[in-house]
């Protein structure tokens, strides 16, 4: 955590503490740097687990938005509070339940209720920290064009936040999530890979442990 | 982190000045002698960083100086803890919610077994869910198992367990069929195959991949299987000691509940530690691409219950961590932009070395740079050189934004257009290629204990391939989950003990080792979280600032 004499240094609040950190930090790294101790809601530092979430309010602006902790640059005057808590999904299912793929789109409104109900009142696109376009995934996923919906969740990194922004409870990320896994559950069949499974099944293709190889 | 590097360089600007957007251009100096290289520059040959072990399975064994205080360092618990402590009993605890646990927990839950995963973080927070690059997998017809075989044993310097590495080439293309069946996703060509891409220090096209999200596409996909399963999972459930019974056996573990504050017992037939690696200890000061859970924990858990190591002494630096800006350094950039063609070049504008090599000789290479005057000076402090992504995307426009959204996000995100200039950068600690021995079934020495994925060795010698890990954490899992399940019929729960903790405190003593340093450390020590907080009832209230 070396930090550079010549950086500019800021002034901020997170979680109601008042911190002075260099601008080249991370709302994390400001925290440690300040010496208060947090290792919940901190994960993997690059932005994809999902698990660092805050709320932060910029000194120009009223409007509270999400982001990621780890992510986020800290800013003079910027109000940062962290958003740890647990949301468990209401809804379960198991892929190998679902006998052929024709029966999905069935399945998909048993699983999630909810998701016809959507009010296109925007909260999840709002609260989605990587811009991901939640509701016309859920839309999609609604209409049985799953792969479609899917490809919109690419980057999704299952932070939840979607969640608390549906007030009907439709966990889109989830339903994101589900179209995603339904297209490689029924419709991924590589022939390259088949071929192979079927060299190794037959004993066509071995190894032998002895070969070095020719050359060294 | 500046203690890597000697020579001063050129300032960000005199080399951004000296870099050229330009076509194809051959390397210099390609005839390197590699283990020279080696010697003089990978961190691995550090003389001054590596000690002899005084106590335990592996005494008088090499290893780091950094793991050897871990391993040789006091528990955090007395006979005294374990009597308030809760007890539960399930079949099989496994140790860690990463790929490999969540594998191991599937694939045990399936056979019927009660399964516990008992986690530090959340489920998922672990360094598969940050591997890009993609998975190996001998599938194409140009390709051979056996060429896969020799390559992971070449790559790591012909140290490796022959028959665990043909165990794992025989079961990759049987591990991505698995992960389909999960949901998880592969990037497709036109006709529905997988496509496949070499690797530094692969013969053929081999690797599978999802863009440069594998590893985030892999484990959300494993982790909502997990959530959709009969496994009981723990989250912020740290293991702090294992439990052994009066023959030796494996009986489960002490979890730290960091949200109640308190230990539980958790007895088991067997135990599956799934923890991960170490980079998180930052050895040899180095940046890390690790996650932030990842501190050695499984490898002192096992050791301390009589269970051998190996290649103590060998880690890998991967080339290209990010080195600028400062909130992202240690970051890692996948290897797939330097299979796809990406030069790395000093701060003459020169390349110095074939990309494709393994990830030590590359490694070196830049050090090597950078300690030799050759290396861009950020103004953060931090040296690197540069990896040359706006002369890819000049090749093969639009290449960047189609494979490696990631990385145009995190660009973004700091303000460079990596389409334009190139990114600086310098090796990153990224991986312990050591660990418990185990055998194929992922059995350590002591009966009762597996150890898959990153916290065991053997598979990867001294070196490790791109994609080979995602390809071990899946495999090994999976083989331990279906194996540890079968401790079931054969054990019951006995009566349970802490004496390897004696054993070591005498062990300690006798050798006059410092009893300060306690393990496992569980999280790095500039989150200021303090071991002793755990003894204070108020304890979730500052963790929880």
């Amino acid at each position: 955590m070396n930090t550079n004499p010549s950086e500019n240094v800021v002034s901020l609040t997170i979680n109601g503490k008042s911190i002075v950190a260099p601008d080249s930090l991370s709302v994390i790294q400001a925290l440690w740097h300040a010496g208060y101790p947090r290792v919940k809601g901190v994960g993997c530092l690059e932005g994809v687990c999902g698990s660092c979430r805050v709320m932060v309010r910029r000194a120009d602006s009223d409007e509270l938005r999400m982001e990621l902790g780890c992510q986020l640059l800290i800013e003079e005057g910027m109000d940062v509070f962290f958003s740890v808590f647990d949301t468990p999904s209401h809804h379960f299912y198991q892929l190998s339940k679902i006998s052929t793929s024709w029966d999905v789109q069935t399945e998909f409104h048993h699983i999630f209720p909810e998701a016809e109900k959507c009010r296109h009142c925007h909260g999840c696109n709002k609260a989605c920290p990587k811009d991901i376009d939640v509701e016309t995934g859920v839309d999609l996923a609604v209409k049985g064009r799953f792969r479609e919906s899917g490809e919109l969740f690419v980057e999704c990194v299952m932070c939840n936040l979607c969640m608390t922004g549906c007030p009907e409870f439709i966990d889109p990320n989830h339903v994101g999530l589900f179209a995603r896994r339904v297209t490689g559950y029924f419709h991924t069949r590589p022939s390259n890979l088949i071929n192979q499974l079927e060299a190794i099944r037959t004993g066509e293709m071995d190894v032998d442990i002895d070969d070095e190889g020719q050359k060294v | 982190m500046t203690s890597n590097i000697s020579a001063s360089g050129l300032s960000y600007e005199q080399a951004l000045g000296n870099y050229h957007l330009q076509g194809e251009f051959p390397a210099h100096d390609l005839d390197i002698d590699k283990d020279d290289l080696l010697k003089q520059f990978h961190p691995d040959h550090r003389s001054e960083t590596i000690t002899t072990l005084q106590v335990g399975p592996n005494k008088g064994a090499r290893c780091h100086a950094q793991l050897a205080q871990i391993l040789q360092a006091d528990s955090r618990i007395d006979a005294a803890d374990l009597a308030g402590a809760r007890i539960k009993e399930t079949d099989v605890l496994v140790i860690g919610g990463g790929g490999a646990g969540c594998a191991a927990a599937l694939t045990a839950v399936e056979a019927g077994a009660k399964v516990i995963l008992a986690t530090k973080l959340r489920l998922g927070d672990s360094n598969t869910i940050m591997a890009e690059g993609g998975i190996q997998a001998s599938i194409e017809k140009e390709d051979s198992l056996q060429a896969h075989y020799l390559d992971t044993w070449k790559a790591g310097h012909k140290t490796g367990e022959k028959a665990l590495i043909k165990q794992l080439v025989m079961e990759g293309p049987e591990t991505i069929r698995w992960l389909i069946q999960q949901g998880m996703q592969f990037d497709l060509n036109q006709f529905g195959d997988l496509l496949t891409r070499k690797a530094g220090g692969t013969s053929g096209n081999r690797v599978v991949y999802f863009r440069d999200y594998t590893g985030l596409e892999m484990m959300r996909v494993l982790r909502e299987a997990v959530q959709n399963s009969d496994v009981e999972v723990w989250d912020y459930s740290p293991a702090v000691e294992l439990l052994s019974n009066e023959s030796g056996h494996c009986a489960g573990a002490i979890v730290s509940s960091l949200e109640e504050s308190r230990y539980v017992q958790i007895k088991a037939s067997s135990v599956i530690i799934a923890t991960g690696g170490i980079g998180r200890l930052h050895l040899n000061d180095f940046p890390t691409s690790n996650h932030f859970g990842a501190t050695g924990d499984g490898l002192v858990l096992a050791y301390r219950l009589g269970a051998r190591l190996r290649d103590l002494d060998s880690f890998q630096y991967h080339p290209t961590g990010v080195a600028y800006p400062q909130h992202l350094s240690g970051t890692l950039i996948t290897e797939g932009l330097r299979s796809s063609g990406a030069y790395i070049i000093n701060a003459q504008g020169k390349r110095f070395v074939n990309e494709l090599q393994p990830r030590d000789v590359v490694a070196a290479a830049i050090i090597r740079e950078c300690r030799e005057g050759r290396g861009v000076q950020g103004d953060n402090g931090m040296q690197g050189v540069w990896l040359d992504t706006a002369g890819l995307e000049a090749r093969n426009p639009g290449i960047l934004q189609q494979r490696f959204p990631k990385l145009v996000q995190l660009g973004l995100k700091s303000n460079i257009d990596i389409k334009k200039i190139p990114m600086l950068i310098y090796p990153t600690l990224h991986y312990q290629n050591g660990g418990v021995v185990i055998d194929k079934n992922g059995l350590s020495s002591v009966s009762g204990l597996y150890c898959v994925g990153e916290v065991s060795g053997g598979i990867h010698g001294k070196n490790r391939l791109m994609g080979n890990a995602l390809l071990e954490i899946i495999s090994f899992g999976r083989k331990a989950g279906a194996t540890a399940v079968k401790e079931r019929q054969s054990r019951g729960h006995k009566q349970i003990c802490i004496d390897h903790i004696s054993n070591l405190r005498r062990e300690l003593m006798q050798n006059n080792m410092p009893m300060k340093c306690k393990a496992p450390v569980l999280f790095p020590n500039y989150t200021k979280y303090d071991v002793s907080d755990e003894d204070d009832p108020h304890h979730s209230r500052i963790f929880d600032l």
